[in-house]
């Protein structure tokens, strides 16, 4: 039998030029999370010698059931540099730098870039993957992106003038919610849990136009006929009722009070919504709660303890919503669960308030294994040039889809151009 | 107020409850009770042995015995992240044992540095499932079969160089479950047009369907006979790749172990006349299995250990909780192409 001679020298699995290259050329990795973990031993495993990684973010116990780089002990460390050492114990031959920084600093420009012979982004956000792209379109460096959730991944190569890039197709936007399904008609948990952080940010932290609470009295659907909503919307600026002083003012004008909190935004408001009988017409109507019917001390407390946080950091200081926090966890979970009940809809566990509320992404080690392997295959076929062998490979409900990549747009790849330049200025 | 997910019997510690909650918000509560309540053993410390050993600690499950009889070697470091460097010469188990602690204080894990082969049959009785890799055909078979009739799950992976396989035997009744939307009677309102007839899915409302699914033996799996009219006509949509595990699996019985990049040339010539002959018994040509395959099979593609790894893992931690589908019954993985496929092969 005749082997092909290159075959004839392996270091371990690989041919030895593929091996050489790979001690050789020097890599970025951007996020050391769930799929920067991974990838950082795939990459010292495989034999990559040189690689940077940069992360700003620190180590929080709920990461630990996949980014297993990381112990209980470095909890509140950062990633990139506990990383770093964790990879050095099982390959202490590595040559590895870590940043706990955002590559989003202009530090990291075009030249830095260049350093490196291919980026691997690990990122968890689109801001800083068009950042990312845009930056290794500009440098002329391969880019290979990925994802995760749940069950869920993808791996895609990108390189200028090649491939599309990831900006090329649009990307579905953040589901948001119109402003009177919020304020007067929610008819799904979601929508009373986002009343709920508008809620919060109206007593205790920033106060924005967008994030109204009260009753929208301009409702389109309200209205019997088209001057009616008119007449309702000017009568309502010109009688000086709550819009008219913020919330938070006249929540601090009553000491931030449970009691008349609760008997405004639960009884008055809904007896109010009540008012506008259109609404109701085919929607079963909200019921308005009673405090003495309902007593809730917890409640109470969780406001109390609010109130206090809002005290300690002084005059015109503001709270920062943040799904770790309990109080603020605790005051969502209570308004949102009130509100639930005041219109009919079944209540949601704390658990399940902190998924929504906090957009929370599920997330396992298998997923992000899988799909950190299948960037460093990709990253071998990159470096032994075979750009052609690239695939788009989804990892969707069990099975393995590959695409070729498209050839690139040579508008879109201009107006790209264009923004990398005036990125850089 | 805590953070309660359910409020009675103190089902989750809060330890548990920290730990767990990115995962417990995807396969629930139950599932995660269900791992913690399961003890595996997995053979076989190499570098898919290291990716499997570390998914189940990391998944939770009650108890995780490592058992390999060989030692470390500078090869069989290659792909695997457990082993301390100064490492050589020890027993792979025994050294694995450290750092696979270190993954998850709450699952107890253990070595067993003794040859698999040397155990009697109630050795494996005391698991729930159990994950064969780097084993001789022979063993594999024997394990199987002894474990399908006390509802064991029996697994069996390898990684050969840039491939890499899965096979499960979950038995003749693996029931679990599926989340599935909930479909709604759509309600009774009058201007609605025909769309009020149509039931409605809620996206927010989901139901647990209860399934049954049966899983061939090893030894069927691995016995397909090739020569009749309904074998032959399936064999293009075949992965080759069972194939080139059928010569793989001889080649280890053959020679008591797997090919090594120091013998390749010796090797790769034995490879390619097992090729052979697997194939001629099975009434196949040569041609199936072209002689490019021996440069790619050699040691373990630490990349591959991480695919092959993960999906195995994940196989194990479903078959565990009793939740979403199984793959039936192979999975095979080519870190030439990227490709992944799962296939079915036994009694039907």
């Amino acid at each position: 039998y005749s082997i092909p001679p290159t075959m004839a020298q392996l270091v371990g699995p690989l041919r030895k030029e593929l091996a050489d290259s790979l001690s050789s050329c020097r890599v970025l990795v951007v996020g050391a999370g769930g799929i920067g973990c991974e990838l950082l031993k795939n990459l010292v495993l495989a034999g990559f010698k040189n690689i940077e990684v940069i992360d700003l973010d620190t180590i929080d116990v709920s990461n630990l059931n996949r980014q297993f780089l990381f112990q209980k002990k470095h909890v509140g460390k950062s990633k990139a540099q506990v990383a770093k050492e964790s990879v050095l114990r099982f390959c202490p031959s590595a040559n590895i730098t870590a940043y706990h920084d955002s590559i989003m600093n202009p530090d990291y420009n075009v030249e830095f870039f260049r350093n490196f012979q291919l980026v691997m982004n690990a990122l968890d956000n689109r801001a800083a993957r068009n950042h990312v792209n845009r930056m290794c379109l500009a440098a002329d460096i391969p880019l290979i992106e990925s994802g995760t959730a749940g069950y869920l991944g993808q791996v895609t190569v990108i390189k200028k003038g090649q491939t599309e890039c990831y900006e090329c197709q649009p990307k579905p936007t953040q589901k948001t919610f119109p402003g009177c399904t919020i304020r007067n008609t929610p008819s799904e948990p979601i929508h009373c849990i986002v009343w709920a952080k508008y809620l919060f940010n109206q007593l205790f932290g920033e106060e924005d136009a967008d994030q109204e609470v009260s009753p929208d009295t301009a409702d389109p659907e309200a209205a019997w006929n088209p001057a009616d909503a008119a007449a309702r919307a000017t009568a309502s600026d010109q009688d000086g009722d709550i819009k008219r002083v913020s919330t938070k003012e006249w929540a601090r004008s009553t000491g931030y009070d449970p009691v008349k909190l609760f008997n405004k935004l639960f009884k008055d408001d809904i007896m109010y919504l009540l008012t506008m009988d259109k609404l109701w017409k085919k929607r079963k109507a909200p019921l308005p709660l009673d405090w003495t019917e309902i007593q809730q001390i917890e409640d109470m407390l969780i406001v109390e303890t609010l109130r206090s946080q809002l005290i300690e950091k002084g005059e015109g200081a503001e709270l920062v919503w943040d799904k770790d926090d309990p109080p603020a966890m605790d005051f969502v979970t209570a308004a949102a669960n009130l509100r639930m009940n005041v219109f009919s809809m079944n209540m949601k566990s704390r658990f399940d308030v902190k998924s929504m509320a906090g957009n929370i992404i599920p997330a396992i080690a298998t997923t992000n294994a899988v799909i950190a392997g299948l960037i460093v295959l990709e990253a071998l076929k990159i470096l032994n040039s075979d750009f052609d062998q690239c695939r788009t490979v989804n990892l969707r409900c069990y099975s393995f889809d590959t695409l070729k990549p498209e050839l690139h747009h040579v508008l879109s790849y201009l107006t790209y151009l264009c923004i990398c330049f005036s990125h850089l200025v | 107020m805590i953070d309660t997910i359910e409020k009675e019997d103190n089902i989750i510690s809060e330890e548990e409850a920290a730990q767990y909650d990115r995962q417990i918000r995807l396969w629930g509560l139950d599932a995660q009770k269900r791992l913690r309540g399961s003890r595996v053993l997995l053979v076989g410390l190499r570098g898919l042995g290291a990716e499997v050993a570390k998914n189940l600690i990391l998944a939770g499950v009650k108890g995780l015995t490592l058992l390999d009889h060989e030692q470390v070697t500078e090869e069989s470091r290659r792909a695997q992240f457990l082993i301390p460097v100064d490492a050589d010469g020890q027993n792979q188990a025994q050294a694995s044992l450290e750092r696979a602690q270190l993954l998850n204080p709450m699952v107890e894990v253990k070595a067993d540095t003794d040859a698999v082969e040397s155990k009697p049959d109630d050795f494996f009785f005391q698991f729930d499932a159990v994950c064969l890799t780097r084993c001789s055909k022979d063993l594999m078979v024997r394990v199987d079969q002894l474990c399908a009739s006390r509802n064991i799950k029996v697994f069996c992976g390898d990684v050969y160089g840039y491939h890499g396989y899965m096979f499960s035997d979950l038995g003749q009744e693996h029931h679990y479950v599926e989340e599935k939307p909930k479909v709604v009677k759509g309600s009774n309102e009058a201007n609605d047009g025909p769309e009020a007839k149509k039931p409605k899915v809620d996206p927010n409302e989901t139901t647990m369907v209860k399934k049954t699914i049966s899983f061939s033996s090893l030894k069927e799996a691995l016995e397909v006979d090739w020569t009749n009219e309904k074998a032959k006509s399936s064999l293009k949509r075949t992965p080759t790749d069972y194939f080139l595990l059928q010569v793989l699996l001889k080649f280890r019985t053959d020679k008591g172990r797997d090919p090594q990049p120091d013998s390749f040339a010796e090797d790769s010539q034995l490879l390619l006349q097992i090729r052979d002959d697997v194939l001629e018994t099975m009434g196949l040509s040569s041609e199936l299995l072209p002689n490019t395959f021996v440069s790619y099979c050699f040691s373990e593609m630490a990349p591959v250990c991480a695919v092959v790894g993960g999906v195995l893992g994940q196989e194990i931690v479903k078959a565990l909780s009793q939740r979403d589908a199984p793959h039936r019954n192979f999975f095979f993985f080519d870190g030439l192409k990227g490709s992944g496929v799962v296939d079915y092969f036994g009694s039907k």
